[in-house]
């Protein structure tokens, strides 16, 4: 079963204490290890200005993770702790494997392009990709 | 409403106008509404609406960007209006396959209120 990588936005009101953001982060963490997920980085972005009001604030405090997981059902019932709570006022989450293999993919791509292409000794980017065909 | 994100396939990734097709812009109802006056002119084929703006490159194309960070406001702003809406790749110059990114980032953007989903004037 693939692997795959989530990020995870969320939004606490501004005046919540930071006690209370762990316990937050802390439940998301709990939730996702209980189902085989794991976490990877936790990010405080702290207090920021929202581009518009929401439930009538104008800040957020925004956390900002990644959860890897074999299983989707992770997802939902970390959104569903999300939504339970009241301190989080919004939340995102993306599904991102797909989009970094394409990344890889084309990052790939570029770099075997790159290799076979006589580029100038001094930048030569693709030193390190050993899969073109001929140099 | 689609029409606008419809990807003119140009082969030439550099060209920011893809306005060669009249029929095909009718509602982007910007065409007489746009006060560009600082533009370089159209070429003195066409009609009221195309701006060639001097083969402007794609940014992303340029920095070899693989991915457009929906989380990274600085870079997205630029890419709105003043009122909040899209711009379209011929007044930014943005290729078609990053336009498509760039168009998906900034609406997860929004949802996460780092970006306005519109301004009022």
């Amino acid at each position: 079963m693939e692997e795959r990588q989530y990020d995870l936005i969320f939004i606490c009101r501004p005046d919540t204490p930071e006690a209370e953001i762990d316990k937050i982060i802390a439940t998301v963490e709990h939730a996702a290890t209980e189902k085989g997920g794991k976490v990877e980085t936790t990010e405080k972005w702290g207090r920021r200005r929202m581009a518009y009001v929401v439930k009538r604030l104008r800040e957020g405090y925004y956390v900002y993770m990644v959860v890897r997981s074999t299983h989707s059902e992770v997802i939902k019932e970390l959104e569903r702790r999300l939504k339970v709570s009241d301190a989080v006022i919004k939340y995102l989450t993306v599904r991102l494997d797909e989009e970094l293999k394409r990344q890889a993919k084309l990052k790939r791509h570029r770099e075997r392009r790159a290799a076979k292409r006589p580029r100038k000794p001094a930048a030569a980017p693709a030193g390190g990709e050993q899969a073109s065909a001929t140099a | 409403m689609a029409d606008e994100h419809v990807p003119n396939q140009q082969p030439a990734p550099a060209s920011g106008t893809p306005a060669g097709q009249a029929g095909f812009r009718q509602q982007t109802g910007s065409g007489g509404a746009r006060p560009q006056g600082g533009r370089p002119g159209a070429p003195p084929r066409r009609g009221k609406r195309s701006f060639v703006r001097k083969r402007k490159v794609c940014r992303f194309c340029v920095d070899k960007s693989d991915f457009i960070d929906y989380k990274k406001a600085e870079i997205l702003a630029p890419f709105l209006q003043e009122r909040g809406k899209i711009l379209p790749r011929r007044m930014t110059g943005t290729c078609a396959r990053h336009q498509r990114w760039l168009t998906v980032a900034i609406k997860r953007a929004q949802n996460i209120a780092l970006l306005p989903f519109s301004a009022d004037l």
